[in-house]
């Protein structure tokens, strides 16, 4: 029998498709299955993700082939067929986009044959079979991006030195994705590059069209958006590289270079860039100096939630702000060659900080890691437990910090008590952000 | 106090002879005087076809995908004296699920109690032999039928389609599913076809019901779209059919069978092979061979 995963920080493969889907300008989701599964992930997403509902046919307002028990018996085809034509009909966008539920996979529904018959037709029809048995809202991404990538995006020959596309930032699952994206865009600006996100602020599904033409696709994650990758590259033949989720300046110095050298940037160009945001950077946080010292500011963390976070939160914990994030909880599904990839961003800290590094799936482990981490007072006068401590994860760890009386910040999936628009935690001016809402735990008391 | 009716699943391979012994046992229980209900759980939906002179009936999945609402007596039709005939049908070759819709079909019927309000003896339902999914399973699940038996022929592809089906009701027995009545042997001539089976069934602890020999007279009976029992009631076939339905109304207990595994089922083929073998190039005598 199969692991039980209790509380797992994601949904299905459908759920990360919608949230894909919908956060790409101009793009209508058309679901191919039943009634429930709209209805379910748009509560899970919305709720979960901050409070991103969703524009115009996301949310609560999918179109969907709602397939009852007739279709399923005699195949649902004709039904997604009838959908599709009235969607065109009455719902306003430049790509429609097919996903499919479980039960019209198990019965084996061929939804490319039907999106097939509308080739040609003014607008474009793409179909993913976003099987959920197979994977979570990250696969789901994945088959979106992948589909894109081979049906959508025009072939490009001749390709553009100054353009490159960006993505590894998942949206809803990464619940600041929008702001994340933005300030990754200007950043690569900054360094002389124009930069397709598909997902962010001001892109438009002709960029996305024209983004074969990018010569470098850059993944910022070492968990998600890879596979994707490698179709881009066999397709279009751009080359990609994968870099960790900056934050701060330390995280985000790292990935300026990493991202100039793949690229060819002049290393004088690249430092000095970095020295320019440091100038704007560092006085913020000197400001604080004082009182950080005078009332001991510093924290232990543990950090729990996705790779992407995980390891940007702890850097810059550690070696922006001088804290201790001596421990580390993945919570994703990850396999063994993920884990090696994900490992790895974990090192070479300033500060010379060594985290403890747990890959656990539940929720309810990270209490168990925290006391094995810092043993509890047994009746010594002296002890290293974990105070003061601050958790940095998602609304799950409430529990956890209630049970250690330690503040929780929550900033990986799922998010549901923070309302988030446009914040951003990616970046010099991200790291600042995120430096103002874990210190003002510290000081929330007074 | 109401009258419990008998509901019985006959499963077997393909091409067996499931639908025309299955027509013949509802045959000679509606002669015996019974109330019977022959339930089609083939998506080819010919199974009520010798009841019906020849003739198909529309499915309660035809009539589904036409209305929204389907009332059981849109899909009843009475067959030769009286039978209850339903087909459930099924989704056309390669789309949708046909295992859903057996779920469907049963389901619709027992929801609207037809077979109380149509005061049957006897619910005999004929489904397809290689229970490929659970929707197959439907009628020896808990609440349908209670008694399974199983049509199979010498032959060692439809005694492995017998044990399937016999690892099936194993797995429903902790249940509350049907258990097994027995196998009724089909296309029994050959005097080794007799032991054949004789020997599956002891080692898999079940009995024969019937061993039903291979007749014209069953082949002229339905090129006429008729049953046996209807179009030669005095034939001896029609005597070996009434005498099957005799025993399945005697028949009260049902057990858990013991299916063999698939390597024990292989090794015990290939020992039946060799002898067989032994037997066509005469190393056995011909008089032993019957009337081969």
């Amino acid at each position: 029998m199969s692991k039980v995963i209790e509380r797992p920080r994601y949904v299905c493969a459908l759920g990360g498709a919608i949230g894909t889907i919908q956060s790409l300008p101009r793009a209508i989701p058309i679901l191919h299955s039943s009634s429930g599964c709209g209805g379910n992930l748009a509560g899970a997403l919305s709720g979960a993700s901050g409070y991103n509902g969703g524009n115009y046919c996301g949310g609560q307002a999918l179109p969907s082939s709602n397939v009852s028990e007739r279709d399923i018996v005699f195949g649902g085809e004709g039904r997604l067929q009838e959908q599709i034509e009235n969607t065109l009909k009455v719902m306003d966008g430049d790509l429609y986009f097919v996903v499919t539920g479980c039960m019209v996979e198990m019965i084996g529904d061929n939804v490319h044959a039907v999106t097939k018959r509308f080739k040609g037709e003014k607008l474009p029809v793409l179909a993913a079979e976003t099987v959920s048995f197979k994977g979570n809202s990250y696969y789901g991404y994945e088959l979106v991006l992948e589909t894109l990538f081979r049906d959508f995006v025009e072939p490009a020959p001749v390709k553009d030195a100054g353009t490159v596309n960006l993505w590894g930032v998942v949206p809803m699952q990464d619940v600041f994705w929008k702001g994340n994206l933005g300030v990754l865009k200007s950043l690569l600006k900054k360094l002389g590059y124009e930069t397709n996100t598909f997902f962010g602020q001001g892109e438009t599904l002709e960029n996305l069209k024209n983004s074969g033409k990018a010569s470098l696709n850059i993944v910022v994650s070492d968990a998600y958006g890879i596979e994707a990758a490698k179709v881009f590259e066999e397709v279009h033949g751009v080359p990609y590289i994968t870099v960790p989720l900056p934050i701060g300046d330390h995280g985000t110095s790292r990935f300026l270079r990493t991202v100039g050298k793949a690229l060819g940037v002049d290393e004088i160009k690249v430092e000095k860039l970095i020295q320019e945001e440091r100038k704007a950077y560092y006085p913020y946080l000197e400001r604080l100096a004082d009182v950080y010292n005078d009332l001991d500011f510093q924290r232990y963390a543990t950090v729990v939630g996705d790779p992407n976070y995980t390891q940007a939160v702890t850097r810059f914990l550690s070696d922006d702000i001088g804290w201790l994030p001596e421990l580390v909880v993945i919570t994703d599904i990850l396999g063994e060659e993920q884990k090696e990839r994900v490992l790895a961003s974990f090192g070479e800290y300033e500060s010379g900080l060594r985290p403890e590094i747990v890959f656990d799936e539940d929720a309810s482990s990270v209490v168990g890691y925290i006391n094995r981490h810092w043993p509890q007072n047994q009746g010594q006068k002296y002890h290293k437990g974990f105070a003061p401590g601050v958790i940095i994860g998602s609304v799950m760890e409430r529990d956890t910090a209630e049970q250690f009386k330690v503040p929780l910040l929550p900033v990986t999936y799922p998010i549901s008590n923070r309302v988030v628009l446009n914040r951003a935690y990616v970046g010099y001016s991200g790291g600042l952000t995120l430096a103002e809402d874990v210190l003002s735990l510290v000081v929330a008391h007074r | 106090m109401a009258k419990k009716i008998k509901q019985i699943a006959i499963y077997g391979k393909g091409g067996i002879g499931k639908s025309t012994t299955t027509s013949n046992i509802s045959a000679a229980l509606s002669v015996a005087g019974y109330k019977v209900m022959q339930f089609g759980c083939d998506p080819k939906s010919d199974s009520t076809n010798t009841l019906r002179g020849g003739e198909y009936i529309p499915t309660v999945l035809d009539t589904l995908r036409d209305k929204q609402i389907v009332r059981a007596h849109d899909v009843i039709f009475e067959g030769f004296n009286g039978i209850y005939c339903v087909e459930a049908g099924g989704p056309a070759p390669g789309v949708g699920c046909a295992g859903r819709g057996i779920i469907t079909s049963v389901s619709l019927l027992k929801q609207q109690k037809v077979f109380e309000e149509l005061d049957l003896d006897y619910v005999i339902y004929d489904v397809l032999g290689d229970v490929v999914c659970g929707g197959f399973a439907v009628p020896v699940r808990e609440g349908i039928a209670e008694h399974v038996f199983t049509v199979t022929s010498a032959d060692f592809m439809a005694i492995y389609a017998a044990n399937n089906l016999f690892k099936g009701i194993h797995k429903y027995s902790t249940e509350g599913g049907a258990l097994l009545g027995g196998v009724i042997a089909n296309s029994i001539n050959a005097p080794y076809a007799k032991d054949i089976v004789d020997d599956f069934v002891a080692r898999t602890h079940t009995q024969v019901m019937e061993y039903v020999p291979r007749s014209v007279s069953v082949t002229q009976a339905e090129l006429q779209g008729k049953t046996t029992i209807e179009a030669d009631p005095d034939s001896n076939q029609a005597k070996v059919y009434k005498s099957l339905a005799q025993k399945i109304i005697n028949h009260t207990e049902s057990k858990v069978p013991a299916p063999m595994e698939t390597s024990e089922l292989r090794q015990w083929a290939a020992e039946w092979g060799k002898q067989l073998v032994a037997l066509e190039s005469g190393l056995i005598a011909p008089a032993a061979a019957g009337n081969l």
